[in-house]
């Protein structure tokens, strides 16, 4: 082989990595095409999605939302719901299929269900996720936010 | 990141037999996600594992660039290490058949050790299967169906893997091209940026 072309090829990757290293993960948010789906911030509070012609809040504990810890989520259909079936969340990452992730939910007072779940964490960096909150018999919400790893 | 691993494997095996190889990197790969699951299935917990073993992750990251890092200084020529994992394995004039097929698998044997570690390479879809594996566990009374019901989980998940790498590693075998040999030192270089990129991605994990 060329040892030129390669010394070349090989200067060229290292040198991109060590302009790499000094770059903090949140330089690289701006990056993320998947920001700019975010529709919630769960870090401060609740938040709110229409659904069908009810309201759907989630809520997430304990706040900052970080992955890889136990998390618990809790929604709230607002409005006379008739629900054929006890509420689901599905989490995952938007553009990633990271596997089937889902929170099963427990009625704890009339239109509230809570249950427990874990984000994990993805080895990419990216920390866009997507909770699909889906409620039988009313439909299916989606809320957008982000993690802190 | 399995995948870069076993084409970064199948361009270091060359014109060997690469099937062995990558049969026991999977099957110490699959060892450690049923003792993952076990263990998880018996704590009931992912995340209190998963906070154990979060520095022993980015350590088996890191060795994972190394070790590709390595292979690509190999395959390009800067270090004489291509014979580490079996390739080029020579027997002497004097020695049968049957001991140099001995003398590659024992060689073959290394990719077992690997396997076992890097099946703690930090992968999201690896941690939905654990965490399945921990809620399917909590269902059973007993602490050993957990174990057993964790276990048996992440084989299945680790099994369905397989087919998809394995074709992964095959297409990777160019011995069919015509000039191999100049894409195999192209894939060389390029290892070695997938191995910076394990190492930079196992400082900032």
């Amino acid at each position: 082989m060329n040892s030129r072309f390669a010394c070349k090829c090989a200067a060229a990757i290292l040198g991109a990595c060590f302009l790499l290293l000094p770059v903090k993960g949140d330089d690289l948010r701006a990056a993320d095409k998947y920001e700019e789906m975010i529709n919630c911030d769960l870090h401060s509070g609740s938040c709110i999605q229409p659904l069908g012609n009810h309201m759907l809040v989630l809520s997430v504990s304990p706040r900052p939302v970080k992955a890889m810890t136990d998390l618990m989520f809790e929604i709230v259909v607002k409005g006379d719901a008739k629900l054929t079936g006890l509420p689901f969340i599905d989490l995952g990452m938007p553009g990633m299929d990271m596997g089937k992730n889902q929170v099963t939910l427990t009625k704890r007072g009339e239109g509230t269900y809570t249950g427990a779940g874990v984000i994990v964490r993805c080895k990419s960096g990216r920390r866009t996720w997507r909770a699909t909150v889906t409620v039988p018999g009313i439909g299916s919400a989606v809320f957008i936010f982000d993690v802190i790893y | 990141m399995c995948g870069p691993l076993v084409v970064s494997f199948s361009l270091s095996l060359r014109d060997q037999r690469a099937i062995v190889p990558h049969l026991f990197y999977h099957t110490g790969r699959i060892l450690t996600y049923m003792a993952l699951g076990a263990v998880m299935g018996a704590a009931g917990s992912f995340t209190r594992i998963a906070a154990h073993i979060e520095s022993v992750q980015k350590g088996a990251m890191c060795f994972a660039g190394l070790l590709v890092l390595l292979m690509g200084f190999a395959m390009v020529g800067w270090l004489p290490l291509g014979r580490m994992f079996g390739s080029n394995v020579r027997a002497g004039r004097m020695l049968t058949r049957a001991f140099q097929r001995m003398a590659e698998s024992k060689a073959f044997f290394a990719y077992l050790p690997i396997g076992l570690l890097l099946g703690l390479l930090p992968c999201g879809p690896v941690y939905t299967a654990l965490l399945g594996a921990v809620r399917a566990g909590m269902e059973i009374e007993t602490v050993s169906g957990s174990i057993l019901l964790g276990a048996v989980l992440m084989l299945a998940f680790g099994a369905g893997t397989v087919p998809a790498l394995f074709i992964v590693a095959k297409l990777t075998d160019m011995g069919w091209v015509r000039f191999r040999d100049r894409l195999y030192q192209i894939g060389g270089i390029l290892m070695i940026g997938v191995g910076i990129y394990f190492i930079v991605g196992a400082i900032r994990y």
